[in-house]
């Protein structure tokens, strides 16, 4: 019972600080807003909202929709084969482990490398696929894959898929609503706004502030969440399987395997992998989409 | 005018309290099926297991001939789980299977010709896998057992449940000599 408990802690703790850091994002989201109104509307809120909304909104939803078989095909993934035995035992810990979660089951994708990863992608977890590279199955044994599977499990289990999905495009729509703003002040003049005299030359500078960093803002705002979102699938995980141990060892087998050359393909697919397959595994601060290593490591070995 | 306020506030209140019962109604009902599901389940992993022996039979014992008292435990323990009638009598004989078959494969790295044997690799595989999700069964159902009974144990959900006429579930206990058996075998 005492095991159980404390990985509990972690998974509240996780989902609290998710809030958190959304929160944050949706304030900077109003803050754009609020300049976006004060120079292109004169400050009228509403009609700065309706110019707005439909833009992120439809980045969101365009993006969402062409999630799946996009990853799918940047990954050059294919179906796991039954009648080869490695692979055949991947598709048994991906039932058992929707049999843990209480989830229908993904379907199987492999992906041949002999790097050692995986990654779960899908709009909602009755349309979701797991997959894992052919060298993930070959060097882990079973009760590493078996942690590595429970792993992406509960990032399907957890909507993070739609979750990362929609703050990148947040991000997105941020940095282009920033840079429409900043052409229009260009060519448009700053003196929209000043129709209310001189004390406002201080909101003004800090509009356009707002504008120049929000971007800058809602990227690290995004890194910081998808920090938080592993930290809560890797406590999650070691709460389906009762056994953390199981993803620690995988985590140190993936720690020496790391590649030395970069593989190709668009970065935006990183924070779907158990490990950023782009960047050293221990780089942390600001800048990543994953937690150290040897933090995740650390965690889940004191569960 | 000050009695057309009172209407709204009343008629919002009303409103409210039908959206957060009709929602913790569902709510139960949700946990509860999915506890039902679970046990379900356990049943459908624990009858896949017993039709996965006979096959496992049939391979073995052109290769363990001299091996009469294994092979007749396992047989006796699938005879005995598919006659058991209670929860626990089930729980029982499938403690009896696990056992009798852990012998039969401990018994089986003897026999290098078997063991290189296309079908029996295969079925241990699938073996191993039925296993795991009996015990990922009875987990998850323990789990959802949890969830509703902390549901229903706390405010408001405690409230909701009495006026449901809902009782808190018993969960699954697993006897000691199944612990002995780590959950997950490879």
């Amino acid at each position: 019972m005492e095991k159980k408990l404390l990985v509990e802690d972690h998974i509240r703790r996780n989902k609290r600080n998710t809030i958190i850091v959304c929160g944050l994002m949706a304030l900077l989201f109003v803050g754009v807003i609020f300049a976006v109104g004060y120079f292109l509307f004169a400050g009228n809120i509403f009609i700065s909202l309706a110019f707005a909304l439909p833009i992120a909104i439809g980045y969101v939803a365009i993006t969402y929709s062409i999630s799946v078989p996009t990853v799918l095909k940047a990954a050059k993934a294919r179906p796991a084969n039954p009648n080869n035995r490695d692979e055949k035992l991947l598709i048994h810990r991906v039932e058992e482990m929707s049999i843990a979660a209480g989830m229908p089951m993904p379907k199987v994708y492999v992906q041949d490398s002999e790097y050692i990863n995986a990654f779960a992608t899908g709009k909602k977890p009755e349309n979701s696929v797991i997959c894992a590279t052919t060298g993930a199955i070959r060097k882990l044994n079973q009760e590493e894959l078996e942690g590595v599977i429970a792993h992406e499990m509960s990032h399907i289990k957890n909507h993070d898929i739609l979750i990362a999905t929609v703050t990148i495009a947040v991000v997105g729509a941020i940095s282009l609503i920033a840079e429409i703003m900043f052409y229009s002040m260009l060519w448009g003049g700053a003196g929209r706004g000043g129709r209310r005299g001189e004390g406002n030359a201080i909101i003004m500078v800090l509009a356009i502030v707002l504008i120049i960093l929000a971007p800058l803002f809602a990227r690290l705002t995004y890194l910081a969440i998808s920090r938080r979102r592993e930290y809560l699938a890797d406590s999650s995980g070691a709460y389906l399987t009762r056994n953390p141990n199981g993803l620690a060892m995988a985590l140190e087998k993936i720690k020496q395997d790391h590649p030395k050359t970069k593989p190709k393909g668009s970065k935006t697919v990183a924070p779907l992998y158990i490990s950023n397959p782009f960047k050293q595994v221990n780089a942390s601060g600001l800048w990543s989409t994953h937690p150290p290593i040897d933090e995740r490591i650390k965690r889940l070995r004191t569960m | 005018m000050w009695y057309i306020w009172l209407a709204v506030i009343l008629v919002i209140i009303v409103a409210l309290f039908i959206l957060i019962y009709v929602g913790y109604y569902n709510k139960i009902i949700r946990m509860e099926n999915r506890i039902d599901n679970g046990w379900a389940q356990i049943d459908v992993q624990l009858k896949r297991r017993a039709e996965l022996i006979p096959n496992l039979m049939e391979t073995v014992k052109g290769y363990m001939k001299h091996e009469k008292e294994v092979l007749e435990n396992v047989t006796k323990a699938r005879s005995a789980l598919m006659t058991a009638k209670t929860p626990q009598e089930n729980i029982n004989a499938d403690n009896m299977l696990t056992g009798a078959l852990k012998t039969l494969f401990a018994v089986a790295e003897n026999y290098p010709d078997l063991k290189a044997n296309q079908n029996f690799l295969s079925l241990q595989d699938e073996l191993t896998n039925t296993e795991n999700k009996i015990a990922y069964s009875r987990q998850h159902f323990n789990d959802s057992v949890l969830v509703f009974n902390n549901t229903i144990e706390t405010f408001p959900g405690l409230w909701f449940a009495r006026r449901m006429g809902r009782k808190t579930r018993e969960m699954l206990q697993i006897p000691e000599t199944d612990r002995a058996v780590p959950k997950v075998k490879f």
